[in-house]
């Protein structure tokens, strides 16, 4: 894919850097710049009432033994873990209804682009509505429908809290994983399927032989952006828990933010760090392993 | 024949569940929103329809709705301006010139838009105090047209890619500059590409949030997300109804957008994923 | 039938050449929406005309409380003619607490005027956050001996000058049944520990028969910021506490028995519910009181107008006096309640000042007692006849007021004040025994206090 130096134009590279200029000058100075200024701050203990001084990996080893730390580890991993095969097993399912012929398709465009649309933050509050205690919907369903006897702690209670942020991710995502999938469907040649059926198949052998396969390009693509998506998880959990009842939904996104706005520099940017580099491993291991490069390609 | 049934039921299920799951909760945060009491399901609760919430918030200047709204859309639309026009360039650059590093910098740019936003606002944040950006548009701008950059910049260049370079040989030939040939030529010919990627980093620019919180102190730039997000209400512990009646009217500016351009809109989306 | 390929094309078709008029318009459009695009990024450059100087007034966002400071600034602006700009923050105090570090961290112009609640002090004077106020003291007949010469001397004074004044404050309180004390023979509230105990056990022992869900005492024990107001209270009635000397020292003997006591009140003795450590903060302990459903509450300040309000179930049936102590202690309560300072940054402090003095003025604090039914940080106010007329309790609470305790008065008090709340609250729930949890905490803090260490 390299090309050799000796067809370079000094003019042309004169030029082309010209009109690169403005994007590298952005992408430099307000990304790679703030990401190794947070490298920095975190090898030094930066607090807002002391002096600041150097302290090497002094922040990072106190990660270690710093049991909030942990729990958001867990919790965020989880979280990623869940709502990804959720948003997934919905998304293939949809795109596979949709694929085919739909009545109505400029309406059911917009709809599915609502939740898309919709700020976080502002979606984020109407499942707290939804999810309320007194006046959602859900408690007063589960009760019409005798699912429970009294009305469930949603948001007060760690595993509620947990499906709570679970379903309003999904509700937020799945429709964009959708339309992705459905345009990676339609790129498969309908010919294969109309053979397939002529051999005689059935539709699960049709799902597994033809349509995973083909659809793996798209899917793994997909895939990578959402999880990573997840796992720096923030503006969901700041709006409907706060971080949960008692620190228990706290993704490691806010709890770097925590440490930020009751300042602690120091600490608040090693675990903004480690989200970095989670965020980094996840997308190492995903082009490594998921054959991500031939998707490309 | 048999199945031809099945998949026609299966085919409307899935269209009335995908419609529901899309709409029911807009939906409901409407009607909470035209209602006196949000829990009116209960037999013993009125439903009493009203438009008071909205004239509520609409005229309640303690609540600085306006000058949220205000916020947003100046920064979005100037982000979303700057992001495509400074993408175009690059990709013009990217699809018609030979230099090294061409095929690396999108993929950086990719890179880069995988970072965690955590990363990078801390140390922003302190940048920001050191240029006295902090509170103002300016402050938020440039962020958002960097954050913009890499899902601008995927968009045009899969339109820039499919115009052929020879309406480039032909007007260079004819003595024009290339900025001339990008202007007039490449530039018309990709305007879905650039309503595109206009429309997209408005909408990402308008949701952001966390940027948002921590570049901004108070209403003259605070943006609607974190309005909403930090609202209590003019009395009382979150009226539900007050609450709904912004919700909505925040919204309706990515809804309108996004209805009236849906097409463009999922192009793009696809442009950038796809083909990332 | 159409299907969803067609609709959106996964390739982009190549546009073939646009006729001139077209081309000339689209050519025209980019123009003038580059034009349109300069302009406003030279407009936002500039800054917009939205900064010139404003004094502004961040408060939070209790409902009465909002009502009673709109109304005090539109006073203060009549009478001064300075326009002040009230801004207020979610009720949450943690993200009151966000907001105000993002801003003053930023060094911004605004705001000029805040509240702080009483254990961010520290942090925010060692943070170089606050004007010092003494400057101003000497204007106008303000007085710093007016206020409560404990309070301002513990935890308004930092290196030798205060930057913060007190608004309002607020204590923990014992709240009691009147009429069932009477009932059961009780001449008087118990003074003492063992002496509560002995009262709500027979009370609880007698009222059970008619009120299955009836309960001795009831306190806060779940694991959030109150329950280390609870504990300081329990440690420090017997002599014990939190600090000594201006360092965390827990591991006391004083407070092993009292931390036992918290716990045998709910695992041993039966008097407080099962719920003390999974449920029980302000607003549930004092909607059972409320209803009748407890003899002994422990609670703030602000429990008693709404137990005398309309449609309580107890209205003119209880009093309310210090927690009581072990035989060696004596009565104490945790000092709560918000402050209120000026910004280092301020672009206008004099006139900052102007609105500070006037909130802290006899009169507005007055107000605050009437019109509130809060306790203003002013200690002349207690004497002041309307008050004592209205506000029978107010001599008593003038004395309680000078025996108040604070929590520990340190820059990373967040993080002790977590270790605290887990701990303790595992204790309750009887994950570990005293002693054990006094250890832990103890070893938990000094690891944090090293961490801070100067």
């Amino acid at each position: 894919m390299k090309e050799s130096k000796d067809r370079y134009l000094p003019n042309e590279i004169r030029d082309a850097y010209l009109f690169i200029l403005p994007m590298l000058l952005f992408a430099v100075v307000f990304i790679l710049l703030p990401v190794l200024g947070t490298l920095v701050t975190s090898l030094f203990r930066e607090v807002t009432f002391l002096p600041s001084r150097f302290s090497g990996l002094d922040n990072y080893l106190r990660l270690t033994t710093d049991r909030h730390f942990w729990q958001s580890v867990r919790f965020t991993l989880l979280f990623v873990g869940v709502s990804v095969a959720a948003e997934l097993f919905l998304g293939v399912i949809l795109a596979l209804i949709l694929n085919e012929s739909i009545p109505g398709r400029g309406f059911v465009r917009v709809a599915v682009l609502v939740p898309w649309a919709i700020p976080i933050a502002v979606s984020a509050r109407m499942w707290e509505l939804i999810f309320n205690f007194d006046y959602g919907v859900v408690n007063f369903l589960v009760q019409q429908l005798g699912l429970a006897g009294a009305p469930l702690n949603w948001l007060g209670s760690a595993t509620g809290a947990f499906c709570a942020i679970v379903i309003s991710d999904v509700w937020k995502t799945t429709p964009f994983m959708t339309i992705i999938l459905l345009a990676g469907l339609a790129a498969i040649p309908q010919d294969l399927y109309k053979q397939a059926m002529v051999d005689g198949t059935t539709f699960l052998q049709r799902f597994f032989y033809i349509t995973l396969p083909l659809l793996r390009p798209v899917l793994v693509v997909a895939l990578l952006f959402r999880t990573i998506d997840a796992v720096r998880i923030f503006d969901l959990i700041y709006v409907l828990t706060g971080g949960g009842p008692g620190g228990g939904t706290t993704s490691l996104s806010l709890y770097a933010f925590k440490y930020y706005t009751s300042g602690d520099f120091g600490y608040g940017s090693a675990i903004s760090l480690i989200v970095f580099l989670i965020a980094g491993l996840l997308a190492v291991f995903y082009v490594r392993f998921t054959g991500f490069r031939e998707a490309v390609k | 024949m048999r199945e031809e049934q099945v998949k026609k039921i299966l085919k409307l299920t899935g269209v009335a569940f995908l419609l529901l799951f899309c709409l029911l909760p807009f939906m409901w945060v409407v009607v909470v929103s035209l209602v006196k009491e949000p829990d009116f399901l209960l037999p013993q609760v009125a439903f009493d329809v009203t438009f008071d919430n909205y004239s509520d918030v609409l005229t309640s200047g303690s609540l600085h709705l306006f000058e949220y709204l205000r916020n947003s859309l100046v920064v979005s639309a100037v982000a979303a301006l700057a992001a495509t026009l400074f993408a175009s360039l690059a990709a013009y650059a990217i699809t018609r010139l030979k230099f090294p590093g061409r095929l690396l910098i999108p993929l950086v740019l990719l890179a880069f838009s995988m970072f965690p936003q955590i990363s990078i606002v801390g140390y922003l944040f302190k940048m920001m105090i050191g240029l006295g950006w902090i509170n103002t548009h300016a402050g938020l701008i440039f962020p958002y047209i960097t954050l913009g950059l890499p899902l601008a910049l995927w968009i045009m260049l899969s339109y820039f890619s499919e115009i052929s370079t020879e309406l480039d040989r032909a007007a260079l030939v004819d003595g024009a500059t290339r900025i001339q040939v990008l202007h007039k030529i490449i530039l018309p010919l990709a305007a879905p590409g650039a309503l595109s990627a206009t429309l997209l980093v408005f909408i990402y620019s308008f949701n952001e949030f966390l940027f948002a919180m921590m570049l901004t102190t108070d209403y003259r730039a605070r943006t609607i997300p974190v309005g909403i997000a930090l609202f209590e209400g003019l009395h009382g512990q979150i009226p539900w109804g007050h609450l709904m009646a912004v919700a909505v009217i925040s919204v309706v500016p990515v809804i309108l957008l996004a209805a009236v351009f849906q097409r463009k809109i999922i192009r793009g989306l696809l442009q950038g994923a796809i083909k990332g | 039938m159409i299907g969803w390929a067609q609709i959106v094309p996964v390739k982009v078709k190549t546009f073939p050449l646009i006729p001139n008029e077209t081309k000339r318009r689209l050519i025209f459009g980019m123009k003038s929406t580059t034009l349109y695009l300069l302009v406003m990024l030279a407009v936002s450059l500039t800054g917009c005309a939205d900064h010139e100087k404003k004094m502004t007034f961040w408060i939070g966002g209790a409902p009465q409380e909002v009502d009673y400071w709109e109304a005090l600034v539109n006073e203060f602006e009549r009478t001064s003619g300075i326009t002040v700009d009230l801004i207020r923050q979610p009720s949450s105090t943690d993200q009151r607490k966000q907001g105000l570090v993002i801003s003053l961290e930023a060094e911004q112009p605004d705001p000029d005027v805040f509240l702080m609640d009483i254990v961010w002090l520290q942090q925010f004077f060692q943070s170089g956050w606050l004007q010092p106020l003494d400057p101003f003291f000497g204007t106008d007949g303000f007085s710093i001996a007016s206020f409560f010469k404990d309070v301002v001397d513990t935890v308004d004074r930092f290196a030798g000058h205060y930057y913060a004044l007190p608004v309002f404050l607020d204590i923990g309180l014992l709240y009691y049944r009147k009429d069932l004390l009477k009932k059961y023979g009780y001449s008087g509230p118990p003074r003492t520990w063992p002496e509560l105990l002995q009262q709500a056990s027979e009370v609880q022992a007698g009222e059970r028969s008619d009120n299955p869900g009836f309960n001795g005492f009831l306190w806060q024990g779940a694991q959030y910021e109150g329950l280390v107001c609870t504990f300081l209270e329990f440690t420090a009635s017997n002599g014990g506490g939190i600090m000594q000397d201006g360092h965390v020292r827990l591991n006391r003997g004083a407070n092993a028995v009292a931390l036992g006591f918290m716990q045998d009140l709910i695992r041993k003795y039966g008097i407080s519910p099962l719920n003390t450590y999974t449920d029980m903060r302000e607003e549930e302990v004092r909607r059972a009181f409320q209803r009748g459903d407890a003899l002994f509450e422990r609670n703030w300040l602000y429990a008693w107008n709404l137990h005398q309000g309309d449609g309580s179930a107890v209205k003119g049936k209880i009093g309310m006096t210090a927690l009581p102590h072990f035989g060696e202690g004596h009565p104490v309560a945790a000092l709560g309640g918000w402050h209120i300072g000026i910004s280092r940054h301020s672009d206008m402090p004099a006139k900052a000042w102007e609105l500070v003095r006037f909130i802290l003025s006899h009169a507005s604090q007055k107000k605050l007692v009437l019109n509130l039914g809060w306790y203003p940080g002013r200690s002349d106010i207690y004497t002041d006849p309307d008050v004592v007329t209205k506000m029978p309790y107010a001599g008593l609470l003038q004395e309680i007021f000078s025996r108040a305790v604070t929590r520990p008065n340190l820059p990373y008090y967040d993080q002790v004040s977590d270790v605290i709340q887990r701990t303790v609250n595992g204790c309750l729930a009887g994950k570990q025994p005293p002693a054990e949890s006094l250890r832990r905490m103890q070893s938990e803090i000094d690891h944090i206090a090293g961490i801070y260490a100067k």
